[in-house]
């Protein structure tokens, strides 16, 4: 039942990259004989895999960079703090 | 993002034999920051790894594959060593245990993530006679993943040059006070 279903919707999803890329990419040449790894990957949508994965990494360096940032922004603030309090000590 | 993360932490056991043959905090902050990037990037593999799991096998993680569970495992072998850093008040002694701490963890490393993988049945690409990534995948596409590589590399050397003059100046900072 749950094959049936998962089978359906392989096949109606559009396959825009197999049909772009089908004379260039050597393993879509003979995909009926190939594994059944590749014929399953070619029968799903796999830009959105792409999207998915491009983004996630993109996101996580993203994310680090902040992060840093605001550990640089803190250490600035609190160079300037004691900055302030030296020269008013001096004055 | 395993090529990087490769990379990185090649680059902290490099320093971290360079601060046990020569004690130098710099060279110490150098590791440090080499496994902190190293460690950002395995997780970027682990999670989108994860996801190419779901599309390929129809599940986010499986115990039984042991590619993926020694990966896990070795990035929380680098957890550990950000753990037992926080846990030493005094600095010297505070690198040199985490130099000696990182040497074995790097070592561990390519056990973990290529010889125990290829002697156990999996599904994973490159595992127990599976096509490897270069039998796999068209010229075209080599053509578009060794740049992007190279590409990332870079990127992990700016972001590891970034974090490191933060740490050199907080580093020079806690110590004038």
């Amino acid at each position: 039942m749950i094959t049936n279903i998962i089978q359906q919707d392989t096949s109606t999803v559009v396959d825009t990259l197999t049909k772009a890329y089908e004379s260039k990419w050597h393993a879509a040449n003979n995909l009926s004989s190939s594994s059944t790894i590749i014929q399953d990957m070619a029968s799903h949508n796999l830009i959105f895999i792409v999207l998915g994965v491009t983004l996630i990494i993109w996101f996580i360096l993203l994310f680090f960079i902040i992060r840093l940032d605001k550990k640089v922004g803190t250490l600035e603030r609190e160079f300037e703090h004691e900055q302030s309090i030296t020269e008013t000590g001096d004055s | 993002m395993w090529f990087t993360m490769s990379v990185l932490f090649l680059i902290g056991l490099v320093y971290s034999i360079k601060y046990l043959n020569n004690p130098d905090p710099y060279t110490d902050l150098k590791a440090l920051t080499a496994n902190q990037v190293g460690v950002v990037f395995g997780f970027c593999g682990l999670v989108t790894g994860s996801m190419w799991a779901r599309f390929t096998w129809g599940t986010w993680w499986t115990f039984s594959e042991p590619k993926m569970n020694l990966a896990a495992l070795a990035l929380t072998i680098y957890v550990a060593y950000f753990i037992l850093r926080s846990a030493f008040d005094d600095p010297e002694k505070r690198a040199k245990l985490s130099a000696v701490y990182n040497i074995f963890a790097a070592c561990t490393m390519p056990f973990l993530l290529y010889i125990i993988p290829r002697q156990l049945p999996s599904l994973h690409p490159g595992a127990s006679g599976n096509p490897a990534f270069s039998q796999i995948t068209s010229p075209s596409l080599r053509l578009i993943f060794y740049p992007a590589v190279i590409g990332f590399i870079g990127l992990a050397f700016w972001i590891m040059d970034i974090v490191l003059r933060y740490k050199k100046l907080q580093y020079e900072w806690e110590k004038d006070r």
